[in-house]
């Protein structure tokens, strides 16, 4: 059986505290937990449990961590920044509840980010059009984030994540700025994802997108749980 | 990352943040503005300099001590044999001997000038040069052809400039150039005086033809060649042996000190009056442009300074969008490259905008300086001497002081925790 996309063990997070005599804020306490390739596993939590502290974990954006962090087969405390930027820009794809697009580029252009840095992505504009023509933006290319709506500029935002076709989505909060319907595009978007064998991890605090998953976990004061109901799919192999 | 993709990330940032962009630039602009038009003032200042006191770095003039007990010995000469000593001092290329004209001597010109009726009577100061000297200033033959012959004099351009911008505007005559000239005969009285009253026996009538202008010429008289004068003193009686002085030319500048000292062992002296007027002169243009340098050096500084905090702030403004950055692939470096090409592009615009300012300052100050300031002499035509140098100096430090004043907003950008700046608010 080949490695899990993800590995966590004993994964702990803990964040100094900020006067004196105030005890240190553990946000994350002995996280353990696999998540096998192809899974679409959503992890609920209320603001401030330590969601998206964990995706920034997952995705080598905070080093700052105990434990074991293995993603994609690679043990992210053992990699430099160097290889932690290739990681991120070849294996991960990232969609932020804020869309997070850059106003000085198109929509294209910014779909295209990935392609700016490290070794490029291949052929990156034909991809960068077929991820835009994917979610729905085929003729927005040239459109400023500005000029789009927020569900357009969320599709943007997954097209971005597209680009390099990672093996390993991370999203955080990705319909928490959308409307009812929006959200439920952008729903069926990752579903398609899962599909075609894309591993996903979603945080959010809204059940909409849990449905969607095959497995569904709780942070709730710094520990993981599994949502009642929900069954680990190595459980059923 | 790919410098015409890293250019493509600055730009679109630098499109949407042109105010701050104008600023930064804007202060550069100031900087490299005064930068370029001062060391072009500089050099022209210089130019005007070199026009008005014509020296030579490789050359001395060698003279007889004016007290001195050889002197007074009458052991002090520049002879022949002096002259040959002089050639095999160490580090001299050649050796010209010049000789005054050692009786008094006039002319009187009664006739049309160039379209104008004059009458003038003037006290001719006569040097001999050789023809070698004088070289391809000459544009007719620089020799002597013996008695009967009109003497081939080339005379100083400075007298020239001096003529066409104060005596003739003030006399109504007309102003003369080089080729209106060149070829003019006037007549000389050889043994005569007006001032001092006195006429030689053996005066005699002769003629002067104009043969060109030249830097070598006495400033004011009329410089002929050197057997011209030989024979004429010798004819009067007067000393046509000795001469005047002698220029030495070394074969290269940094050989003038060893051989004017040699020079000095050999009990002559050396006239540097004027080469040292010309040099303090040149040397007081440097250290005014030097000073105005450094003026706009420190105007560049406070730009840079000015950069950097526009950068930071606009590092600040961007924290998220590093985050994203370092989301998508983009290392530390990469970070650190955006912002840097940033402000090399800032820079560029600067420096440029900069060398056209100054361009711009410059035409306006020479065209009120044409219009306002009376006509002089050596008056430029332009004041300033704007050197290629002077643009890719230019150009270079207001792309260092850019790229300075960016350094530490893009070490900061680049040290982003890229978690952090994700949630930056």
């Amino acid at each position: 059986m080949s490695e899990p996309a993800i590995r966590l063990a004993g994964v702990g997070k803990r964040y100094p505290p900020r006067e004196p005599g105030v005890a240190p804020l553990d946000l994350l306490i002995e996280l353990d937990l696999t998540v096998a390739r192809g899974e679409f596993l959503a992890i609920e939590g209320q603001s401030g449990s330590g969601k998206s502290t964990l995706l920034h974990l997952l995705g080598g954006l905070d080093r700052d961590f105990i434990g074991e962090v293995r993603v994609l087969g690679c043990d992210l405390s053992a990699l430099s920044d160097q290889e932690l930027a290739a990681l991120r820009h070849a294996q991960i794809g990232f969609v932020f509840q804020s869309f997070n697009l850059l106003p000085g580029l198109s929509a294209l252009e910014n779909v295209l980010l990935p392609d700016f840095f490290g070794e490029g992505v291949p052929d990156a504009e034909r991809r960068a059009r077929e991820a835009l023509a994917r979610v729905g933006l085929a003729d927005k290319g040239q459109s400023p984030p500005a000029a789009l709506s927020g569900g357009e500029r969320q599709r943007v935002a997954i097209a971005r994540a597209l680009l390099a076709r990672p093996p390993l989505l991370l999203a955080d909060e990705p319909t928490g700025n959308l409307d009812a319907q929006t959200g439920e595009g952008v729903i069926s978007l990752f579903r398609e994802l899962h599909q075609e064998g894309m591993t996903l991890l979603i945080v959010t605090h809204e059940a909409r997108v849990s449905h969607a998953a095959d497995r569904v976990m709780v942070l709730r004061e710094g520990r993981l749980a599994a949502e009642p109901g929900s069954k680990h799919p190595l459980e059923s192999e | 990352m790919r410098a015409s993709k890293l250019f493509k990330l600055a730009r679109s940032n630098l499109v949407r943040e042109l105010g701050a962009l104008a600023v930064s630039s804007g202060g550069v602009a100031l900087g490299i503005g005064c930068l370029v038009f001062f060391l072009a003032l500089g050099a022209g200042l210089q130019g005007v300099v070199n026009e008005v006191f014509p020296v030579s770095t490789r050359e001395v003039e060698v003279v007889v001590p004016s007290m001195a007990i050889g002197n007074l010995l009458g052991e002090a000469r520049l002879d022949d044999a002096v002259v040959a000593r002089l050639r095999k001092v160490p580090g001299v290329a050649a050796a010209y001997p010049k000789m005054s004209l050692r009786i008094p001597a006039v002319t009187r010109y009664n006739g049309l000038f160039f379209g104008r009726e004059i009458h003038m009577g003037l006290e001719v100061v006569g040097v001999g040069l050789m023809p070698e000297l004088v070289g391809e200033d000459a544009r007719l033959p620089f020799q002597d052809r013996g008695d009967g012959a009109p003497i081939p004099i080339v005379v100083s351009r400075r007298l020239l400039e001096i003529y066409n911008k104060v005596f003739a505007p003030q006399r109504g005559l007309p102003r003369l150039t080089d080729s209106m000239l060149i070829g003019f005969q006037f007549p000389i009285e050889l043994g005569r005086s007006y001032i001092a009253g006195k006429t030689m026996p053996n005066a005699q009538e002769a003629a002067l033809q104009l043969v060109g202008f030249s830097d070598r010429a006495t400033l004011a008289g009329a410089s002929m060649p050197l057997t011209a004068v030989m024979r004429i003193n010798r004819r009067y009686g007067a000393d046509a042996d000795n001469y005047s002085s002698v220029l030495l030319r070394a074969q290269n500048a940094d050989q003038v000190p060893e051989v004017a000292a040699s020079v000095r062992r050999m009990g002559l002296e050396i006239d540097d009056s004027e080469r040292n007027r010309a040099l303090q002169i040149g040397a007081a243009v440097e250290l005014v442009t030097l000073a105005l340098g450094i003026l706009a050096g420190l105007i560049t500084g406070l730009a840079a300074v000015n950069t950097m905090q526009a950068f930071y702030a606009s590092v600040r403004e961007r924290t998220r969008e590093i985050g994203v950055l370092r989301a998508v692939g983009a290392t530390r470096g990469d970070v650190a490259g955006v912002v840097l090409a940033e402000a090399a592009v800032t820079g560029l615009a600067g420096g440029v905008v900069g060398v056209l300012l100054a361009r711009l300052a410059a035409a306006l100050l020479d065209r009120v300086a044409s219009n306002g300031l009376p006509d002089f002499p050596f008056k430029p035509s332009t004041f300033f001497r704007f050197q290629g140098w002077h643009v890719a100096l230019g150009i270079l430090v207001a792309l260092a002081a850019a790229l300075i004043g960016a350094f530490f907003p893009a070490r900061a950008a680049a040290r982003l925790d890229p978690a952090k700046a994700l949630t930056e608010s």
